[in-house]
């Protein structure tokens, strides 16, 4: 056990810490050009696709130094890259699934965010039992034609591809009926509804088909692996960049302390009050653990082992936490905390996804991270069978195949 | 960067969990019950056989000269066991003589801990039970031939077989420690009895206890430092303790959730039951995170190491009870009877949660440290 950085990390992080100060946009970005061309510099500098191999146009990087660019950015309060569906996950599949001439085709333009991309997997009535999934595409021969509807959409509205899993067979059991596609979005059938958040903003939609079109050279692996396939994306989607993502957290943390200085109840400052330092004592802690499970997490990845089930662990921990790190703080914040306009300059920061905003935003946002990308309840049934063992629940879909 | 063990801290895990479940069954913990001592003189020779007792200490004087991550290890299979000694007292009290006493000290003391000839204990709580050096009430006055030391120390675990006692007191200095003979006139050992059986506490009374001037530890006055040093390690050792303690009511639960049926199921295909196996996992496994990752920061000298102590003690106190509790809850009624080996556990993670300061203590230390 040794916790100490490598010399050659060490010097990694010094130069990408150099780079991001002299780099990082001082304002923010508002219109999707600015943010596609901060996209564009920061592939530029290497920083986008870190893990992808070289010969797809990543940089062949360690986990360890994408943890590294992640966590400075954080540092700094960088605005993220675009496409993090796309690059995060989306493109690993293309890469471990797809066809030498999808690679050629998408690759590099999901890495340039020349084409942005989403994911097109919930449905109003497929959200946890993914596999009950009903949006179907029938064989046209070259092509397929797709009917259905789907929701929680993240960059919907600006997508111009989706990777999509539908039902191309509906009389085998269900697990086994699904295809995976990827799909143009701009196309007559396919319409997109913004979908308005408890935060007020619209990052998710719904999806609508009527007689869209996928071709088949764009379907992924073979007809009816779509549910395997899909089993390996959502892996990638939690083993993510736990360290910057602690550092966020630590960021408004320290915003938090500064609050409790400046803010006053009871004729003296917030800090001077048992209740608050005891809160304030608690979120830390669990803060600190959270970084040192993303430690573990990271040398673990570091050795070339792969996360497998245990990044549900993972993922429920920090989901978890989060929910109870702001509800925390907006206890100690009182109305304060619940601004949706920044007053002080203790009320800015940012949500754990890098959005600028305020403790309102933090917190609100705070309330979707134990649903998407599987819920917690989903997340400990997986720890409960894959990782503890125990016997699987008798399930009316499952005796029915 | 390496969160994993190294082959040689996972041979020492491996073996200290084979000795222990061959040699520190639930039976052996529940023989000590009775016992007026409470411990196993065999199985104290045995430890200092396996080098377990000069673990941390150093090599000149009959150690291994290892770390604060190894005796986590050691003490995380202690706790798994319920092993029923004075093992981290006697640690604590051996590493602070190695830290900061004098030759004469380190050879008196030292040998004869890691050979199994002696146990040590730290009086660390006065009468109003403060973990703060500010709270030391107990008194150290110049005499002619040394000192003597009045006052009342409680809750010092392993008193009773104790051969020397780490006592502070304020003298005219300030606060300083002293190694105290239990032998001494004037001192007095009244053991209490806690929840957990195999955890003994003592109230120890000093009335004018005469000690020699070459009984003081470090330097006088210099006693705060030194018991914060002492405290730091106390709070990982307890910390990897209530670990064991909660792994082996996690194991515990999941096995019998495995076979338990009732509606013609066996209990873990239920998702009631499974959710909080699967919650107990993830706070085993962010108690291990928050354990190693402060041993190594003591170990490394880390700039946040006590910042890491703190949180470890803090986050795996709460931990270690909710984990231990709910596999109670998952047992049901077997799990509250006296002949389960449940409680064994269950109370030996709650019997070290207030020790080295509690969860409400570290939380405080953390604050005063990032926010004064």
């Amino acid at each position: 056990m040794d916790l100490n950085y490598a010399p050659e990390d060490l010097t990694f992080r010094e130069a990408t810490r150099k780079w991001f100060a002299a780099n990082t946009p001082t304002h923010d970005l508002k219109t999707l050009d600015e943010r596609k061309a901060w996209h564009r510099t920061l592939y530029e500098a290497g920083y986008v696709g870190m893990l992808w191999p070289k010969e797809y146009g990543g940089r062949g990087a360690t986990p360890m130094q994408q943890a590294i660019v992640s966590d400075e950015m954080a540092r700094v309060n960088a605005p993220p890259a675009i496409n993090g569906l796309g690059i995060g996950f989306i493109g690993p599949t293309i890469i471990v699934h797809g066809t030498e001439q999808q690679k050629q085709r998408y690759l590099k333009k999901m890495l340039t965010a020349e084409e942005i991309w989403c994911q097109l997997y919930s449905e109003p009535n497929a959200g946890s039992d993914l596999a009950g999934l009903k949006t179907r595409a029938e064989d046209h021969g070259e092509h397929f034609v797709v009917n259905g509807q789907k929701i929680w959409t993240s960059s919907g509205p600006i997508a111009d591809w989706g990777i999509l899993l539908c039902r191309t067979d509906a009389k085998v059991p269900k697990h086994k009926g699904i295809s995976c596609f990827l799909l143009n979005m701009r196309q007559p059938g396919v319409e997109v509804r913004p979908l308005k958040q408890i935060t007020g903003s619209s990052l998710f939609s719904e999806v609508f088909m009527t007689n869209a079109r996928a071709e088949r050279s764009d379907l992924i692996g073979n007809l009816g692996q779509g549910w395997e396939i899909a089993q390996t994306t959502l892996g990638y989607e939690r083993g993510g960049n736990s360290l910057g993502r602690v550092t966020r957290y630590a960021s408004a943390f320290n915003q938090l302390v500064k609050a409790t200085k400046e803010l006053r109840r009871h004729g003296k400052p917030l800090i001077e009050d048992a209740a608050v330092r005891a809160k304030l004592g608690r979120i830390y802690a669990d803060l600190e653990v959270q970084r040192y499970a993303a430690l573990r997490v990271l040398s673990a990845l570091q050795k070339g082992d792969a996360p497998g089930a245990g990044s549900s662990i993972t993922k429920l921990s920090y989901t978890e936490f989060e929910k109870r790190y702001y509800e925390l703080a907006l206890e100690i914040l009182g109305p304060e905390g619940q601004l949706l306009a920044p007053q002080h300059e203790f009320d800015e920061i940012d949500t754990s996804s890098g959005e600028p905003g305020t403790w309102a935003h933090a917190f609100l946002w705070s309330r979707a991270g134990t649903i998407y990308s599987g819920s917690s309840e989903i997340q400990k049934n997986v720890i409960g069978e894959r990782v503890l063992g125990l016997p699987k629940e008798i399930r009316a879909d499952r005796v029915k195949a | 960067m390496d969160f994993a063990f190294s082959s040689d801290q996972q041979l020492l895990k491996n073996s200290a969990r084979a000795f222990l479940d061959e040699h520190c069954k639930p039976a052996v913990v529940r023989s000590m019950w009775e016992d007026p001592r409470g411990e196993s003189e065999g199985l104290w020779k045995e430890m200092a056989q396996l080098g377990w007792l000069g673990l941390s200490l150093p090599e000149a004087h009959g150690g291994s000269g290892l770390g604060m991550v190894e005796t986590a290890i050691l003490l995380e299979e202690l706790g798994r066991a319920a092993y029923p000694g004075p093992y981290l007292p006697t640690m604590l009290a051996a590493s602070a003589i190695d830290e900061a006493g004098t030759d004469a000290q380190k050879k008196r003391w030292l040998p004869a801990v890691a050979t199994g000839d002696a146990r040590a204990t730290i009086a660390f709580l006065d009468k109003d039970l403060d973990w703060g050096p500010d709270a030391v009430g107990t008194r150290a006055e110049r005499t002619p031939q040394g000192w003597t030391l009045t006052g009342e120390k409680r809750f010092v675990p392993w008193a009773h077989v104790a051969n020397v006692l780490l006592v502070p007191a304020v003298g005219p200095e300030g606060l300083t420690v002293f190694l105290v003979e239990p032998s001494a006139r004037g001192l007095g050992l009244s053991p209490v009895s806690g929840m957990d059986l195999a955890t003994r506490w003592v109230h120890v009374s000093l009335d004018r206890v005469p000690v020699a001037s070459d009984t003081v530890l470090g330097a006088a006055g210099g006693g705060a430092a030194l018991l914060g040093w002492l405290l730091r390690r106390g709070a990982v050792g307890a910390a990897a303790e209530m670990l064991g303690a909660a792994r082996r009511c996690l194991d515990m639960s999941v096995g019998y959730a495995k076979v338990r049926e009732q509606f013609g199921q066996p209990i873990g295909s239920f998702q009631a039951i499974r959710h909080k196996c699967a919650e107990m996992l993830l706070e085993v496994e962010n108690s291990h995170s928050a354990t190693y990752y402060a041993a190594w920061a003591l170990d490394a000298g880390a700039e946040d190491q006590e910042l890491a102590a703190s949180v470890a003690k803090a986050y795996v106190g709460d931990a270690a009870r909710k984990v231990c509790g709910d596999s109670i809850q998952v047992h049901g009624g077997i799990g509250f009877t006296w002949e389960y080996d449940l409680h064994l556990y269950f109370k030996r993670a709650k019997a070290l949660e207030p020790m080295y300061g509690d969860g409400d203590y570290h939380r405080e230390l953390i604050v005063r440290k990032i926010a004064g």
